[in-house]
């Protein structure tokens, strides 16, 4: 472990280095997953382009959002490079619906959902805490050259991104905003923190949901299925329709 | 009926590619996909933006809504993955946790959350059938008063494949196919057989087998056949779809094909692996043309109809739709162009204006039903962007950028509104010179980074097409939507070397001068300077991305790749010289 690790890190650091080499393509899965991350943050930017107000702000976050498409295409790269056959790295990258969890919401986008000092803010807590990840990982994988240059040529990018975010938030603070700037800092993180709870409860919610299915199957639905495998037919073949469907009467029914 | 305007929304969602378009009076008068709007490609979740979009631009609010149709129904979708579960004990136990869990956490409550999230009253609410909203997406719009529909996807509630007669009365169901049997689903496994991914590759099967010989034909047989009384069977222990939640076929299917391709595996024909996967690809889709022409004239049996409308995802192999225009028993034949599940959207809301409000006459189906961009707000952007733009006149619009392709420039060009459909028509296109290979090679390598065995499509004016192809005529309508692949003449192969694919065909775009003015005229005005008034005409997007939806989305594009020149409307930027 490199001393520019943080004491605060280096239990994640220890923990993830145990986990990397206990679990194979742990790695691979990982920059998949950044990749996505990435893809993600690059939109809600281009979002931004479109809708601030702030139009001096436009290029700064456009080029953001460029660094950021560029940023998703080198981890999707480095995912494939270091997955050494068919991986659940694969199945992450081709997962289009993962990138939903990351900042694209349903109704509104980050940008939509939130003012400009309360986007600047998360930009630059959550790029903040992005770079701090992206170190700790760089020297996990500082053996692997490739990777390792992928995270310098990153971390440049990442301290525009910080130095931006955090000069524009500043900008307002002396405008007389210091108040404004301050809580909008204090919800990122509160708002971070909730997020990752919900996410915990979610996992938990679902691994739990899957026991109890998994027990639901065992137990009620074996029965049936004897009962199922003598009375039901799966026939192929086309079968002729009841003509007296009435899908008008039934219009207004989810069966 | 109401004096007042009839606003009916349809809604399709949650299985992939989800939509929402707008009807008034059963005009179509806005329509597009959520992933235009998230930018996540096929996104599948509740399109509330494009819901939201379609009542800004119709400038209605939520409370003008007659109706508001969801596509499909939730709960009989729910009985058939529990039967399907329970036929197949033990070995469903992780397809119904997930399946369960998907229809708990999201699913079941659709009809709740539409409600909710648009603020409607449930009595607004309307479930039409999966296979009812297709095969009303394909007859409403085909302007047949009387029509044969066959609507072939992977699967609906439990139709996988029907048979309608489309009439003064509606529609009337007459057979179907039904789950686990499913001819989408077995063109799924053998798309993740071949390396791609399952709901999105399929058309690439499609362009790759033209570089292969149908001799796997006997064993894909030995995994779908058609049988006696008409329509096709699946051999069960050869594909895991009915009890698998992650994979569609197993060791049955792998004894048969042999090593499955893994996705980045680099795809040479000149090798004796590389064919054996082109030849795969030639077999199911040789199959599958056969067992579709089956199904056609079966549907023309039982119907006795002249002309044919197709949905479904399987009704985007135009491939197939040709083979059936050419060879099958009707004078015409119409396909939805989003045939897939966005088009449910539309079918839902034209069955709802037909059949529950009791209107007639379904209309407006046009090729640009989305968003545009305002020319005032793209102007600001490229300013604030410090980026050198000219505004020219339509002539001179037209006149320049003909040059710039003459010139050997590629062209990101947006015009208008976005098409609906997942082809790109002429408003968010992808524009190069058609002639020889080189174009093709550099736009795949430098722009759309995808395989460079996919062939590219040629747009052309309408009345200039038969110089150059040779479309049967049943299938004429099918040609203003790229969903015909037809030959191209002899003597204009090599002269179309970028669009014209292997065996001497193309996937043609017929553009007409009332639905497209400005492409139809740019086309005529290339084909002044080059004396060939064709087009290679591809999606403005890169790969694994959906098409560009506002300025700021062709802008990055036009950024990311070797696009030389981007028209937005009538404003031209050319990339600075590197």
């Amino acid at each position: 472990m490199s001393e520019a690790i943080p004491l605060f890190d280096r239990p994640l650091w220890a923990l993830s280095w145990l986990i990397w080499r206990v679990v194979p393509g742990r790695a691979s899965t990982k920059m998949a997953g950044f990749s996505h991350t990435e893809q993600g943050s690059g939109l809600d930017m281009l979002v931004a382009v479109e809708q601030t107000e702030r139009r001096d702000l436009r290029r700064k976050y456009y080029r953001h959002a460029l660094d950021e498409f560029r940023h998703s295409r080198m981890f999707a790269q480095r995912a494939r490079a270091l997955a050494t056959s068919w991986s659940r790295a694969d199945a992450v990258l081709q997962d289009s619906g993962f990138i939903q969890s990351q900042g694209i919401n349903d109704k509104q986008s980050l940008f939509e959902a939130l003012d400009e000092i309360d986007f600047l803010a998360f930009v630059w807590v959550h790029e903040k805490q992005g770079a701090r990840q992206f170190a700790l990982y760089a020297d996990l994988l500082s053996d692997d050259e490739d990777t390792a240059l992928m995270f310098s040529k990153i971390a440049k990018d990442e301290r525009f991104h910080i130095a931006y975010s955090r000069q524009e938030l500043d900008r307002y603070a002396a405008k007389g905003q210091a108040t404004e700037v301050r809580n909008a800092v204090l919800r990122v993180q509160g708002r971070r923190l909730w997020q990752g709870w919900l996410r915990f409860g979610h996992d938990l919610g679902a691994f739990m949901s899957g026991l109890w299915l998994g027990l639901l199957y065992l137990v009620f639905l074996g029965p049936f299925s004897i009962i199922a495998r003598l009375t039901e037919r799966v026939e192929g073949g086309l079968q002729a329709v009841e003509q007296d469907r009435t899908a008008v009467d039934r219009a207004h029914e989810m069966a | 009926m109401p004096d007042s305007p009839c606003w009916i929304l349809g809604i399709s969602a949650l299985y992939h590619d989800s939509a929402a378009a707008l009807l008034r009076d059963g005009e179509v008068v806005a329509a597009v996909q959520e992933e235009r709007f998230t930018r996540i490609k096929h996104d599948a979740s509740l399109p509330l933006r494009a819901a939201m979009w379609c009542l800004e631009h119709a400038g209605i609010g939520v409370d003008d809504l007659t109706h508001v149709v969801f596509y499909e129904k939730p709960l009989r979708k729910l009985e058939r993955m529990v039967v399907s579960q329970v036929l197949t004990f033990p070995k469903s136990l992780k397809a119904f946790r997930v399946g369960a869990l998907n229809h708990l956490g999201d699913r079941l409550w659709v009809g709740s959350r539409i409600c909710k999230e648009l603020g409607i009253t449930p009595e607004k609410l309307l479930f039409c059938e999966h296979h009812l909203s297709h095969a009303a997406s394909a007859f409403y719009g085909s302007g047949e008063p009387e029509a044969a529909v066959l609507v072939a996807d992977g699967v609906g509630e439990w139709a996988t494949t029907s048979i309608w007669h489309g009439g003064a009365d509606g529609l009337t169901p007459m057979s179907e196919v039904r789950f686990p049997h499913s001819l989408g689903l077995t063109y799924s496994a053998f798309t993740a057989f071949l390396g791609f991914r399952v709901n999105n590759g399929e058309y690439k099967v499609m362009g790759m087998a033209p570089y292969g010989t149908p001799r796997f034909v006997e064993e894909v047989r030995q995994v779908v056949d058609g049988v006696e009384g008409g329509g096709f069977a699946v051999n069960l222990h050869r594909v895991t779809w009915h009890h698998s939640a992650t994979d569609s076929y197993g060791p049955g299917f792998e004894a048969l094909f042999g090593r499955p391709r893994h996705p980045d595996e680099p795809l040479d024909f000149s090798t004796a692996e590389g064919r054996r996967w082109a030849d795969i690809a030639a077999s199911i889709q040789h199959v599958t043309e056969a067992l579709l022409l089956d199904l056609a004239v079966t549907a023309r049996e039982q119907t006795g109809c002249e002309a044919l409308c197709m949905a479904g995802g399987v009704a985007l192999n135009s491939v197939a739709n040709t083979h059936i225009a050419a060879k099958g028993p009707f004078d015409r034949v119409h396909v939805h162009p989003a045939a897939g599940d966005a088009g449910g959207a539309v079918g839902a809301a034209w069955w709802a204006w037909r059949e529950v409000v009791g209107g007639n006459g379904c209309t407006g189906l046009r090729p640009d039903l989305g968003p545009r961009i305002q020319e005032r707000h793209t102007q600001d952007l490229l300013d604030d962007l410090n980026i050198a733009w000219q505004r020219l006149g339509d002539d001179e619009l037209i006149e320049t950028v003909a040059n710039d392709l003459a010139a050997g420039r590629v062209v990101g060009w947006v015009q208008g509104g976005a098409e609906w459909g997942p082809r790109a028509l002429g408003f968010r296109s992808i524009l190069a010179d058609p002639r020889g290979p080189a174009q093709r090679d550099r736009v795949n390598a430098t722009i759309k980074f995808r395989e460079s065995f996919r062939p590219f499509a040629p747009a052309v004016p309408a009345e200039r097409l038969a110089d150059r192809f040779t479309a049967p005529a049943a299938a004429t309508s099918l040609l203003p939507w790229m969903l015909a692949v037809v030959p191209v003449r002899d003597h204009a192969a090599v002269e179309l070397g970028a669009v014209t694919h292997v065996d001497g065909s193309a996937r043609v775009q017929a553009v007409h001068a009332e639905t497209n003015p400005r492409f139809h005229a740019l086309l005529h005005a290339f084909g002044e300077k080059t004396g060939t008034p064709v087009l290679l005409n591809t999606s403005f997007n890169l790969k694994g991305e959906p098409i560009v939806n506002t300025a700021v989305d062709a802008l990055a594009t036009f950024d990311r790749s070797g696009l030389d020149v981007l028209v937005l409307g009538n404003l031209r930027i050319e990339k600075p010289a590197r």
